[in-house]
C-alpha cells in the first residue's frame, strides 16, 4: 500500500480501535506505519475519535439553544447521562438535537435521551411547487433510470461542462463559487488522475439541506457525481460524509450498492469515507487533508484544488446540493436552470429554523425574501427581531431586511452572506449577545488552531463579549474592531475571515445592546 | 507536518531570470525562490516566526503577510513562489496594521512571565517579544484566560511551557523533517491546540532521541532546556559570555555554543546551556544531538580528573604534572617494544576524539612503534 493511503487509513483504523483511548495510537501507528505521534494528532483533531466515551452529545447550534438546549444538557447532567455540549448537529429543524454514539436523535428531551432512534427525516416544501421547476425536488421519486448520465455520454463532456456553465450554477456550500470554473480547470489540467469529491460534512450552524438531499434524493448525488467524474476524466469519486450522519450513510451507502448492481455508472468508483467530528472539514481544502488522513488544517491557497488537490491531484470538490442540481441541467438544459431563480440562477435549498411555524428546507427560487421563505415555512413564531441568513458565518441582520432577496451578491452588498442558506429567525424574546455568544462559541470550539488570527482572535471576542455582559461598559469591546479586520484580513480560510460576523454585524443593527 | 508544499530550494547557480517589482523597484528574482527570500536577499526585514529555511513552508503564524497586486488577500511570502512580473509590496500602512494587531493577539494570548522575560534566555531571546517591539503592538490588550495546562515529564532535558506555545510547530515540523523522529505533533484542537506526544507519555517513552532540536527552534522559550530551571535558574538574561567550541563527543566536529556564567563556581565559570548555532553557518547546520546539547554537566562533576595521576608500585594514586605523566607513559610503551616487540602493542582510540587526534594516534601506531594493530571504539 502506498505510503499516503496507509496515512489516509487512520481515522477509521481509530474509530475501529474505540477512539483515542490509551493504547489506541500506538496501535494503529504499528498497523498503518504512521508515526504514533501523528496518529494522535490525527484523534485528537476530532472530537468523535478524542472523546469516545461520552454516551451523548447535546447540539450547541443556536437554533437547539432557541428550543432549550441549555436545558437538556443540564438534565442529562443531573441524570447522570455521560454528556457533553456539541456543534450544529445540522437538524436544526428539529431542536434541540442530541447525538447517540454516532444517530442524531432530533426533538430530544431529558426523558426520550435513552429511547431507540429511528431512522427520520425533516419537513420539506412549499407545499404546491411544481416539479418541473425544481431542480433538486426533495419530494420527487428518486430516479434509477441514468437518463440524466445517458445523455451527458451522448452529449460529451465538453457540451455537458457547457451546459454548467450556461446554467449559472453556483457553488452552494457557501462561496458561490461558479462551477463550470471548477470543472473547466480541473480538466484542463495536463495531470490525467483527477479525483471528484463530495462535501457532504454539512455543519454550518442554521443548516441541513444536505442531509435532506442524501435522505431523499440519494439518485440525484450520484448521477450528479457520475456525469462530473466524466466530464473531467475522473474514475474514482470521493464522498466525505460527516461522522454524525449514520442515517443519510445508509441512504448513499444503498444507493452505490444499487447503481453498481444495475451497472448504471460503468467505469466510475465510489468510495465512502466518515468524517469524525470536525466543522472546519467542511472547508475544501480542510477536507482533503482529512480525507489523507491528517488533521484537517486548511490548506495555503494557491494552489487550488482544481490543480493541487486529494494527493496533490487535480480535484472537484463539489457540495451535496450542488452536484444534485447537475441532472436536471444536463436533462433540461442550462437555460431551464437558469431561469428558475428570481435574482440569481437556479433553484436553492433554504434551510429554514429558530422561530418559525414549520422548520425545514425549502427549494425556492434563488432570491426570494425571508418574508417570502418564512410564508412558505407557515409564519414566524412571535414578532421577527433578527436573522441569520446564512450560517453563523453570514451574521445577523435586523427584520428591516427581510424584505432582501437572500441571494449571493444581495446579501453581500450588505455585509453578510448566502453562505449556505441556513437561515434562523430570532423573535423579539433575543437577547442580542446572548445570540451572538451561542455562534462566537461555535468558531472558538470548531477553529482549526492553525493560525493565530483565527485561533486567538474567535477567543479573544468571545471574552470580550463575556466581558461586556458582566460589565457593560464600552472598554470592554475596544479592540473588536482590530481584532475583526485582522480576522478577516490574516486568517487561512474562511472560518476565521467570517467567525467576526455574529459580533460585528449585531453591534452595526443593534448598538444599544452593545452599550455602543 | 501537513504542508502540501513541497520544500523549495532556490537555484543559486541558475540565471536569474525572472523580473519583480518590489516595493516599487524592477529587481530579479531567482526561478523557485520564495518572496521572502527574495526580500531577505534585498534587505527587506519581514517578520517570521513559523518560517525556517530549512522547512517546508507552513504559512501558519501570518506574520510574514505581504501584499501582491492582483490578490485581493494578503499573502504569506514564506510560502509564495516569486513569479515573473510580480508586484509585491513588502509595508504599508495595511501591513503595519495588520502586524501591530497580530502581536497584539500573540501578547495577549502569553502568559506574564513570558513577558516579563522569564523564560531562559530571557525576554531579548525571545523572537515573539522582540518582533512585538518592533512592530510597534500594543501591550496593554486584556490578557486572555489560561487554557493549556502543563505536564510534568520526567525526562531530565525538555521543558514544555505550553501556555507560551504559539503552535507556529517549527518544533514538530522540526521533529518530522529534518530528524525523521516525529515524536512530537500538533495535538487536539482551536484554541486548545498544543504540543504532544502520543497518549501524552513522557518524551522518554516516545520515538524522542532527545536532541533538543525543539528548543532550538522554538521561538518564544515555550520549549526549553530543563536544567536551568530545575536548578532554579529561570530567568536570567542572556549570557555575559558565549564560548564556540567544537563539541568533543565524536568526530562529526558539530560547532557549539556555550553560554557562560564566568563568575560562577568561584571564579571558574560555569555552563547554563549550549546551543547550536544559527542554521547555514557551520556543519551542523543548527543541529545537534542530545549529547552535545545536554550531556555538559561533566565539566563541573566532582569526579571528573583535573590532574594526570600515577599509579604507584602499591597500587595507590598520587598526582602528577603532565610532564612527568608523559614521561612515564613513554617509558612504559618503549619497554614493552623492546621486551616484546612492536606488536605487543595495540592502540585504542576514542569516538571522543577529534578526527585529527585519531589521525594522530593511528599515525604514532604505525610511524613510531611500528604496528598495525591500532583501532577506534566506534569502527564496530
Amino acid at each position: 500500500m502506498p505510503d499516503d493511503h496507509r496515512r489516509a487509513a487512520v481515522p477509521d483504523a481509530l474509530e475501529r480501535a474505540g477512539g483515542l483511548v490509551p493504547g489506541a495510537a500506538r496501535a494503529v501507528s504499528a498497523e498503518t506505519g504512521v508515526p504514533e505521534a501523528h496518529v494522535w494528532g490525527v484523534g485528537s483533531f476530532f472530537h468523535l475519535l478524542a472523546r469516545p466515551d461520552v454516551d451523548a452529545r447535546v447540539c450547541t447550534g443556536l437554533s437547539c439553544q432557541l428550543a432549550g438546549a441549555d436545558a437538556l444538557l443540564d438534565a442529562a447532567r443531573g441524570a447522570g447521562v455521560s454528556c457533553e455540549g456539541v456543534s450544529c448537529l445540522a437538524a436544526c429543524d428539529r431542536a434541540p438535537a442530541v447525538l447517540r454514539g454516532r444517530r442524531v436523535q432530533p426533538d430530544a428531551t431529558a426523558e426520550t435521551l435513552g429511547a431507540e432512534v429511528p431512522d427520520w427525516a425533516g419537513t420539506i416544501g412549499p407545499d404546491g411547487a411544481d416539479p418541473d421547476r425544481l431542480a433538486i425536488d426533495l419530494a420527487g421519486e428518486p430516479d434509477w433510470s441514468g437518463t440524466a448520465f445517458a445523455k451527458a455520454e451522448a452529449m460529451g463532456a465538453d457540451a455537458v461542462i457547457e451546459a454548467i456553465d450556461v446554467s449559472g450554477l453556483q457553488g452552494r456550500g457557501g462561496a458561490g463559487f461558479p462551477a463550470a470554473f471548477k470543472w473547466k480547470s480541473v480538466r484542463g489540467q495536463p495531470d490525467e488522475t483527477r479525483y471528484v469529491v463530495l462535501n457532504a460534512d454539512e455543519g454550518e450552524p442554521g443548516t441541513f439541506k444536505d442531509r435532506e438531499v442524501l435522505l431523499r434524493r440519494p439518485d440525484r448525488v450520484l448521477e450528479g457525481l457520475a456525469i462530473a467524474a466524466r466530464a473531467i476524466g475522473a474514475r474514482d469519486v470521493y464522498c466525505y460524509l460527516r461522522g454524525e450522519f449514520e442515517i443519510p450513510w445508509k441512504k448513499l451507502a444503498d444507493a452505490i450498492d444499487r447503481v453498481g448492481a444495475a451497472g448504471l455508472f460503468p467505469d466510475v468508483t465510489f468510495h465512502m469515507h466518515a468524517g469524525q467530528g470536525a466543522y472546519i472539514c467542511g472547508e475544501e481544502t480542510a477536507l482533503i487533508e482529512a480525507l489523507e488522513g491528517k488533521r484537517g488544517m486548511p490548506r495555503l491557497r494557491p494552489p487550488f484544488p482544481t490543480e493541487h488537490g486529494l494527493w496533490g491531484k487535480p480535484t472537484l470538490v463539489h457540495n451535496v446540493e450542488t452536484i444534485a442540481c447537475v441532472p436536471a441541467v444536463v436533462t433540461r438544459g442550462g437555460p431551464w436552470f437558469k431561469d428558475l431563480g428570481v435574482t440569481g440562477p437556479g433553484t436553492k435549498l433554504y434551510c429554514v429554523s429558530g422561530h418559525v411555524a414549520r422548520p425545514g428546507t425549502y427549494e425556492m427560487p434563488l432570491g426570494v425574501s425571508l418574508e417570502e421563505l418564512v410564508t412558505a415555512a407557515g409564519g414566524y413564531v412571535g414578532m421577527l427581531k433578527a436573522f441569520s441568513p446564512g450560517g453563523a458565518s453570514s451574521g445577523f441582520l435586523p427584520a428591516s431586511e427581510k424584505h432582501r432577496p437572500l441571494d449571493f451578491k444581495s446579501l453581500a452588498d450588505v455585509g453578510s452572506m448566502l453562505g449556505s442558506a441556513g437561515v434562523v429567525v430570532c423573535n423579539d424574546t433575543v437577547a442580542m449577545p446572548w445570540a451572538v455568544k451561542q455562534q462566537l462559541q461555535f468558531f472558538e470550539v470548531e477553529s482549526c488552531g492553525q493560525c493565530a488570527p483565527c485561533r486567538i482572535g474567535t477567543r479573544f471576542l468571545r471574552e470580550a463579549l463575556d466581558r461586556h455582559v458582566a460589565d457593560p461598559r464600552p472598554a470592554a469591546l475596544a479592540q473588536v474592531a482590530d481584532v475583526s479586520w485582522e480576522m478577516n484580513e490574516g486568517s487561512i480560510c474562511g472560518l476565521g475571515q467570517a467567525a467576526c460576523l455574529p459580533l460585528t454585524t449585531a453591534m452595526k443593527w443593534f448598538p444599544e445592546e452593545f452599550g455602543q | 507536518m501537513s504542508s502540501q508544499n513541497p520544500k523549495r530550494v532556490p537555484e543559486e547557480a541558475s540565471d536569474p531570470s525572472l523580473s519583480v517589482t518590489l516595493d516599487g523597484e524592477t529587481v530579479d528574482a531567482r526561478p523557485g525562490e520564495t518572496i521572502l527570500e527574495l526580500a531577505e536577499r534585498h534587505g527587506k526585514d519581514i517578520p517570521t516566526l513559523c518560517h525556517d529555511p530549512r522547512l517546508a513552508p507552513a504559512g501558519a503564524c501570518r506574520s510574514c503577510l505581504v501584499e501582491v497586486e492582483g490578490s485581493r488577500r494578503l499573502i504569506p511570502s514564506c510560502a509564495t513562489p516569486v513569479a515573473d512580473g510580480q508586484v509585491v509590496t513588502t509595508a504599508n500602512d495595511r501591513i503595519a496594521r495588520h502586524q501591530k494587531v497580530l502581536l497584539a493577539l500573540y501578547l495577549a494570548d502569553q502568559p506574564d512571565f513570558a513577558a516579563r522575560g522569564e523564560t531562559p534566555g530571557g525576554a531579548q531571546a525571545c523572537e515573539l517579544h522582540a518582533m512585538a517591539d518592533a512592530v510597534g503592538a500594543p501591550t496593554d490588550w486584556p490578557k486572555m484566560e489560561p487554557l493549556r495546562v502543563g505536564r510534568e515529564d520526567r525526562n531530565p532535558y525538555v521543558q514544555f511551557f505550553p501556555e507560551a506555545c504559539i503552535l507556529c510547530a517549527r518544533c514538530t515540523r522540526y521533529c518530522a523533517e529534518i530528524e525523521s523522529v516525529s515524536a512530537i505533533s500538533l495535538a487536539g484542537r482551536g484554541a486548545e491546540t498544543t504540543i504532544a506526544t502520543a497518549d501524552d507519555v513522557s518524551l522518554l517513552d516516545s520515538s524522542c532521541e532527545l536532541c533538543g532540536g525543539c528548543i532550538d527552534v522554538c521561538p518564544t522559550g515555550a520549549m526549553t532546556e530543563k536544567m536551568p530551571v530545575t536548578a532554579g535558574r529561570r530567568g536570567h538574561v542572556e549570557p555575559e559570555k558565549v564560548v564556540r567550541t567544537t563539541c568533543n563527543y565524536c568526530g562529526v566536529g558539530c560547532q557549539m555554543d556555550l553560554h557562560v556564567e564566568p563568575a560562577a563556581n568561584d571564579g571558574r565559570g560555569r555552563i547554563e546551556r549550549v546551543v547550536s548555532p544559527e542554521a547555514g553557518t557551520t556543519t551542523n547546520d543548527g543541529n545537534l544531538c542530545v549529547k552535545g546539547r545536554f550531556a555538559y554537566d561533566f565539566v563541573d562533576h566532582e569526579d571528573r580528573l583535573t590532574t594526570p595521576l600515577i599509579r604507584a608500585e602499591d597500587g595507590s594514586l598520587r598526582e602528577a604534572s603532565w610532564d612527568e605523566a608523559l614521561a612515564r607513559t613513554v617509558e612504559g610503551l618503549m619497554g614493552v617494544h623492546e621486551r616484546h616487540g612492536a606488536d605487543a602493542l595495540a592502540f585504542v582510540s576514542s569516538s571522543r576524539c577529534t578526527m585529527e587526534e585519531n589521525y594522530l594516534v593511528q599515525k604514532m601506531a604505525r610511524a613510531v612503534f611500528g604496528t598495525n594493530n591500532v583501532h577506534q571504539c566506534a569502527a564496530t
